[in-house]
């Protein structure tokens, strides 16, 4: 009996590898037909820069979920990373202005953040839950502590295109920075131990341990490489809007959540990768952007993009490693 | 809820803080010399938080008036806590005696009621601001609540949609960004919308509407795909706020379109303003928290001194709107340089009619 579940359980996992591919694609081909203009090239390029800032933040929250643990900290990383950002570029709040070089501050912040939150995590026991749902509202807060309510409006035009505005060979300078981000995180899960170890510790945590790999040390260091990433994306959505502001990242957590789930990394841990991470943003990206394009009624889509989600996650997920769910 | 023993605590430290600032501005106001009647009783604006530059211009408000008569002006705030809210009030009419002229914006609306009682009964009088239940009327509560003022979004909203329809010479089809489909303003700037294109007779068409919940990313990502849609169909963008049409304003400067399409907003926002004398935006409406802040005051003290009977005053005088201030690219240098005066002898000068409850 074990053996023929077990080879039922690898027809269908083949299968479901790619269930997130073709959800992407059967979306495509509905939208397309009712609305032509989605497969245009003015609309490719436009649906790449909004998905831009969304790929960059689910890399980092990929990784977390890999493992396992969930991080809840995006919003608070992401905005202080954008305000301190905003702040170091030329603006009408401070009088510093050191240009690019505030991308990598940003960067590093946010890995100082996700440093602390791992940390806070590991050797506390406080469950990443709780720990990172901290440090966001820290976040949000020492934002709004140093900025008092008001908004930093940035005029370094440098640092706006080089990061948003600016189009080296038609393509948002944007989404030339995402795909970076996406190969640096396609590189760390294939190419190094600490890719390999996460996925060991989200698989069994017990197992991985005896098996002689450092498991608080990964997850300190995971929690680390996650906030690189929002600082990054705290330092884009700044260029994007051209302002920094304590609620910069409203609502970035659930798209960035909802894209890892969609797209086929299951979050109790060890399922999935970044490319599946990938495929989700574009699910959800382009979900968004079709129901404006049908004209389907605002009463009606928050309605079925939760469908349209629970489909996509139904068709994705594997359940021949779940005897319990909660 | 969980830090409910630290708050005690800071509430405790703060009401120190507090009696020691009314001790110092007593020594402070000790030279000045004592007119009667005008001295002997204490204003106070309340407010969320002078954090804000909403509030922080509604306290700058009050404190012009209380300077204006020489009176002893303090300042309430909330945090965005009920509690501390209404308890820093009882304290004050205690300490005051119920000498205490109020001008109160209240965290929620069910603080209002509890507020206007608190007042009536030590004898002080209170101006309410914005947010009130709806069957809790000043007449009511006889002569004791004075007023309450607030702002309709329905002409607001229909007069800077005229502006966006002038800016690209009145023809042609507009997509509009509302806010969160069950909040009061969404509901009121929606119809003000809808009133403005009704009127130009089919000249301007509504191409599309979707709630951006107030959020400038998601207004970004609608006007992308309006763009796909409905490409240079598009003259104009309406935001039911300033920083959604920032964010569609940003949209369109991603595809080369910014200061082609203009955007208007409401609130009046610093960038908004910025975004208007760039050229990108056509228009705002900046609220006139200075004036809410010193008629909130001056309304009552009329009452108080004898110059008018408030219980004799009609419904529209006791419940009313104030007015917007549309800025756009002409009036923009203007509204910058002389930011609005207010005559603190004109109590009814700036109200426009009577609050309506559209249920």
């Amino acid at each position: 009996m074990t053996t023929v579940a077990t080879a039922k359980g690898l027809i269908s996992a083949h299968w479901r590898r790619w269930a997130p591919v073709a959800v992407l694609v059967g979306l495509c081909i509905v939208i397309g037909t009712v609305s032509p203009n989605f497969f245009s090239r003015f609309n490719f390029i436009g649906l790449l820069n909004v998905a831009a800032i969304p790929l960059v933040i689910s890399m980092g929250a990929t990784f977390i979920i890999l493992m396992g643990s969930i991080d809840l900290s995006v919003e608070g990383t992401l905005a202080l990373c954008a305000v301190a950002a905003s702040m170091l570029v030329a603006n009408d709040f401070t009088g510093v202005a050191i240009g690019l070089l505030s991308v990598p501050v940003a960067i590093l912040i946010g890995g100082a953040l996700g440093l602390v939150s791992g940390a806070i995590h590991v050797s506390l026991k406080i469950p990443s839950f709780m720990t990172t749902l901290g440090i966001g509202f820290a976040g949000i807060g020492i934002a709004t502590a140093i900025l008092g309510g008001v908004m930093v409006r940035i005029s370094d035009n440098t640092f706006r295109y080089s990061l948003s505005l600016g189009r080296p060979l038609g393509v948002p300078a944007a989404v030339w920075i995402a795909a970076a981000a996406v190969l640096a995180a396609w590189v760390i899960q294939e190419r190094t131990r600490i890719g390999r170890w996460l996925y060991a510790i989200g698989t069994d945590e017990a197992t991985a341990r005896n098996a002689g790999i450092p498991v608080e040390r990964t997850r300190i260091l995971i929690f680390g490489i996650a906030g690189l990433f929002y600082g990054l994306a705290g330092a884009m959505s700044a260029a994007q809007i051209g302002r920094g502001h304590a609620l910069i990242a409203q609502d970035k957590l659930f798209t960035a959540i909802t894209a890892v789930v969609v797209g086929g990394t299951a979050l109790s841990g060890g399922v999935g990768s970044v490319l599946n991470t990938v495929v989700g943003v574009f699910i959800v990206v382009v979900l968004n952007n079709g129901m404006v394009l049908m004209g389907i009624e605002p009463y009606m889509q928050k309605g079925v993009q939760g469908l349209l989600i629970i489909a996509a996650v139904a068709l994705a997920l594997d359940r021949s490693r779940l005897d319990v769910v909660k | 809820m969980a830090f409910e023993p630290k708050k005690n605590i800071s509430r405790r430290t703060v009401l120190k803080g507090a009696a020691g600032v009314a001790a110092a501005s007593a020594v402070g106001s000790f030279p000045m010399p004592a007119i009667a009647q005008e001295t002997t009783w204490t204003l106070a604006n309340s407010l969320r938080s002078v954090a804000n530059p909403y509030h922080a211009t509604f306290a700058k408000g009050g404190e012009d008036f209380a300077k204006s008569i020489g009176a002893t002006y303090e300042v309430l705030v909330t945090e965005g806590n009920s509690e501390k809210g209404i308890a820093d009030i009882r304290a004050l009419l205690q300490r005051t005696g119920g000498k205490l002229i109020l001008n109160v914006d209240p965290n929620d609306s069910p603080d209002a009621r509890v507020i206007v009682e608190e007042v009536q009964k030590a004898g002080g009088f209170v101006v309410t601001q914005w947010n009130k239940p709806d069957d809790l009327h000043p007449w009511d509560h006889d002569p004791n609540y004075i007023a309450h003022m607030s702002f309709d979004g329905v002409p607001t909203a229909e007069a800077i949609a005229n502006e966006l329809f002038k800016a690209f010479g009145g023809e042609g089809g507009i997509v509009a960004l509302g806010g969160i489909l069950s909040n009061v303003p969404a509901i009121e700037r929606k119809l003000g919308l809808d009133n403005a294109i009704a009127k130009t007779n089919g000249k301007v068409t509504l191409l599309d509407f979707q709630p951006a919940d107030w959020n400038e990313q998601k207004a970004f990502d609608i006007t992308q795909a309006w763009l796909t849609r409905f490409g240079d169909q598009i003259k104009g963008v309406f935001a039911a706020n300033d920083g959604m049409g920032m964010g569609a304003l940003e949209a369109l400067r991603q595809n080369g379109l910014a200061g082609q399409v203009p955007v208007v907003g409401i609130d009046g926002i610093d960038a908004a303003v910025a975004a208007i004398e760039a050229g990108e935006f056509a228009g705002t409406v900046a609220w006139d928290p200075l004036w809410t802040g010193g008629m909130g005051l001056a309304i009552p003290y009329a009452h108080v001194t004898g110059k008018i009977d408030i219980t004799k005053e009609p419904h529209e005088h006791r419940e009313f709107y104030g007015t917007g201030i549309i800025v756009t690219k002409d009036t923009v240098a203007d509204y910058k340089s002389n930011p609005p005066k207010v005559d603190f002898n004109d109590l009814w000068g700036k109200a426009t009619g009577q609050i309506q409850y559209r249920g």
